[in-house]
Parts: structure tokens; sequence; C-alpha cells
């Protein structure tokens, strides 16, 4: 008979909720108890059921690829004759490198195959990155302000914006602390994608006008000219005036209608890297 | 619902325990085939698993990757004794999804997400893991088992297993003494226990 304390930490145990020497203590008891190691069977069974309820999603066909990649390298020794498949050559030899040779090797083959078009490849590759940086502009669009910077470490976490500069602009003024904007650059196509929240709308006769510096220049980049809408959101596309070669932080001024050449540094509103 | 009775034919293959120790066994012999084999039969439900605890399927993907790592790598670990290969394979995946959430400084809001997303559990009508591993009669059943516990087992089961909250930190959180918690887990789980009794 298992007492009322034991199903308890039975119960826990199953679940994962019992750690370090309390965790030690029952698996003790659990190795010389056969009636409580049948009770944590079936209890782990029903955690088991539990973790099925998640909503069911699919890994993507890549991961499944780089597992299979990766054992291929890390096999244990002697497992080789085990393998109902030839193991490549370049596996005998251990090296940090081999996992990227494969890969590379594979990644040639499947170019080689598919991409026959030099013009193909550039223009799927164009593709992709417009896909992605669509994607992650509206995702961003979607985001209350209050979670936007939320959004933004999670985007810069994620490999999706390997290929983009996002940066992220506090208001510098002290009667609009909730003002808050996200810059995604794309340095290879030249063009970008700000969006603002909270960001008081101004008389007709100016605009505000965001601004990229780059230590190439002396000054900041002129990146156009944006209104905010009645709530003070705005979501625009923008172009630099000039070549970027690192964006390394923005700001956003209050200029005359049209903008400057060069920022009027006193009426700042908004900066950040 | 109360007191449901599931019909053997509903439970798990007689077989499957066997299998699943058959299957550790080539692992363990490095045998590429077996681990394969289990690749395609789990992967879905670990993976599913960590997207619910991290929220989203970028590291979820990262963490079944760690954890097939670990099933090709560390097999020996697995002491048939303290469980089921698969119960197993969940409890390293919930672990390392949640070694991962730790490691964030969003994990009180994740954990306030998953804590909403347990409360509503019983009302939406996503295709759960359970239907792809197990069938749709069967996956129903499953959750008709747990939309049959009373709400407040069932949310401090599901707070325990999807947010890695200690018992203590759940009594904390629905401000009610640790020994109501324990034993709201211990009842909610053992009712599971008899009511899917054919079905695990």
């Amino acid at each position: 008979m298992i007492d009322e304390a034991m199903q308890e930490q039975a119960a826990a145990y199953a679940l994962g909720a019992l750690d370090g020497p309390e965790r030690q203590a029952f698996e003790a008891a659990l190795r010389v108890d056969p009636e409580l190691r049948a009770l944590v069977h079936e209890l782990s069974s029903v955690t088991e059921a539990l973790a099925g309820m998640a909503p069911a999603l699919q890994p993507s066909a890549a991961i499944r690829e780089r597992v299979l990649l990766e054992i291929d390298q890390r096999r244990p020794t002697g497992a080789a004759a085990a393998h109902n498949l030839p193991v490549p050559a370049a596996a005998v030899t251990p090296g940090p490198w081999i996992p990227w040779a494969v890969a590379a090797a594979l990644a040639l083959v499947a170019a080689g195959a598919v991409w026959q078009s030099a013009g193909l490849r550039t223009q799927l590759a164009a593709q992709a990155s417009r896909i992605n940086e669509l994607t992650i502009s509206a995702e961003l669009a979607r985001t209350e302000s209050s979670d936007l910077r939320l959004t933004v470490a999670k985007l810069r976490e994620s490999n999706r914006v390997a290929n983009f500069r996002i940066a992220l602009l506090d208001s510098l003024l002290a009667a609009a602390p909730k003002t808050i904007a996200v810059s995604v650059w794309d340095n290879e196509r030249q063009d970008g994608v700000f969006i603002v929240r909270n960001l008081s709308p101004l008389p007709s006769d100016k605009d505000y006008q965001l601004w990229i510096i780059d230590p190439k220049y002396p000054s900041p980049v002129d990146a156009g000219v944006f209104q905010v809408d009645a709530k003070g959101n705005v979501r625009a596309d923008f172009r630099a005036k000039l070549p970027i070669q690192a964006a390394n932080q923005f700001a956003v001024t209050i200029e005359r209608k049209g903008g400057a050449a060069v920022p009027n540094t006193k009426a700042m509103v908004l900066a950040g890297s | 619902m109360k007191g449901i009775a599931y019909p053997r034919a509903f439970g798990r293959n007689v077989a499957e325990p066997d299998q699943d120790a058959a299957l550790i066994e080539r692992i363990r012999g490095g045998e590429r085939a077996a681990f394969v084999a289990f690749y395609d039969r789990y992967s879905p439900l670990l993976f599913s698993v960590a997207a619910r605890v991290l929220g989203e399927r970028k590291e979820a993907e990262d963490v079944l990757q760690e954890v097939m790592l670990v099933i090709w790598n560390k097999s020996g670990d697995y002491d048939p004794q303290l469980g089921t290969l698969s119960s197993w394979a969940v409890a390293v995946t919930r672990n390392k999804a949640l070694d991962r959430l730790r490691a964030r400084t969003r994990r009180l809001r994740l954990i306030e997400e998953a804590a909403v997303l347990a409360a509503d559990s019983g009302a939406t009508s996503y295709p759960s893991a359970n239907e792809i591993l197990h069938g749709r009669e069967r996956a129903e059943l499953l959750r008709e088992a747990m939309q049959a516990l009373p709400p407040d087992q069932r949310m401090a089961i599901e707070l325990a297993f999807f947010t890695g909250l200690s018992q203590s930190d759940i009594a904390e959180r629905l401000q009610q003494p640790l020994g109501t918690i324990k034993a709201r887990i211990r009842r909610g789980m053992l009712r599971l226990r008899e009511q899917l009794g054919g079905a695990l």
C-alpha cells in the first residue's frame, strides 16, 4: 500500500516537478519498490498523454536532415557496421570542419541540380529576402507598442534576421516616454521598414525625418520624411539618399516640410541602435 | 464527465513497450535505422511539447535537435525501471525547453501565456500531438479525460508540467497552501490514471 505522501511524490516525479535531493531519494525508493515503480510507470504515461495534448506541430524537414547529418558525424565506435547506408569517406577522419564540408557539398549538389540559372538564383534570393522582411515588418506592425521591445528581442534572437539590422529607437522626449520605434534595414537591398508607435502628430508645415548614422560619412544620411497618423503610428518603407555601408544608428528629428539636408539635432525626438 | 471507461481497443498496442525496448537497444548499438524510426515516430510529440513550453518554433526546433542528440549519444542514461522510453524522451524535452525558458528574461511573460493556455486548453479544438501519435479517437478520449478533471486540478497539473513551476511556486501563484497544491496534483494524476487506464 502506497501512502498519500508517497503518492504525492510519485505524481510530482511523473510530472518532472521533483528536484535535487528529493528526486534522488525518491528514485532510490523507486528502484527497490515494485509497487511504487508500477504506479510511477502509470503516472508517467499520464504525463505523456498530457504532453500530447499540446497543439500538434510538425518540425521542419530541415531539422530531420540536420539531426541525421549530425549523428552521422557522431556515430559511436563500432556503429558503422550496423549502419544500413555506406559511411561517407570524409566521416572516417574526425574534424570540426566536416559537418560544414558535408553541408557545403550537399548544398552545392542541390544548387547545381536545381539552380541552373544565375539570374534565377539572384531573383529567388531577392524574393526570399523580401518575403522575410515583409514577414518581419508585418509581425512588428501587429505588435502592440508595449510588446514592441519584446518582439524586437525575439527577432534579434532568431536566425530570420541574420541579414537585417534591427534597431530599437527610444524616445528622447521626457513628455513622451511611451514613444518607440523600430527600424528594419536590409543592407544588401539598401532599403528598410520603419515602424513608430505613439509619436505626436506634427503641424502641416513640419515633417519627421529619419537619419542613418553610418561611420563612412561625416554626418547622418537622410533616409526620408514621414508623418504619423492621428494615433501617432506609422509604418513606412524607406531608402537612404547615399549608399550605406554600416547602419550603426538611427535617429528621427523634426524638420521643416520636405526635410533638411542636415539634421536639426536640437529637435531630435528618437534615437537608437 | 466522470468515470469514463475506455475500451481496451483504444489502449496502447501491448507490443509497443517491447518495441520501444528493442528500439532503444538498437539505438544503443548505434543503428541508424533505429534512430530514424524513433525520430519519425516521436519528433512531432517532442516538438509540440517544446513549442508549447517555449511558445515559438525556432527555439523548439533547436530543443528537438538537442533532444535527438541526447537520444543518440546518451541513450545509456535511459533507465527502463524509471519509466517508458517515450516518457523519458518527453521529460528530457520538457527539461531542455524549460532550461531555455529560464535563461530568458521573458520567462515570466511566457509563464503567464502558458497559464492562460492551460486555463483555455479545455475550450480549444486544435489537433493535438496525441492525435498525430495515437490517432484521433484515442486523442479525443485523452482530451475528454483532461476536461473532466476539476479545473483546479487541471490547472495545477498543467502549470507543473508546462511551465516548470515548483509546487511551492504554484501554491504562491494560486494563493493556496502548498499541501493543497500537492493534493490537487496527486488527486488529478490518480484520477487521470484511473480514467485513462485502458487507453494508456
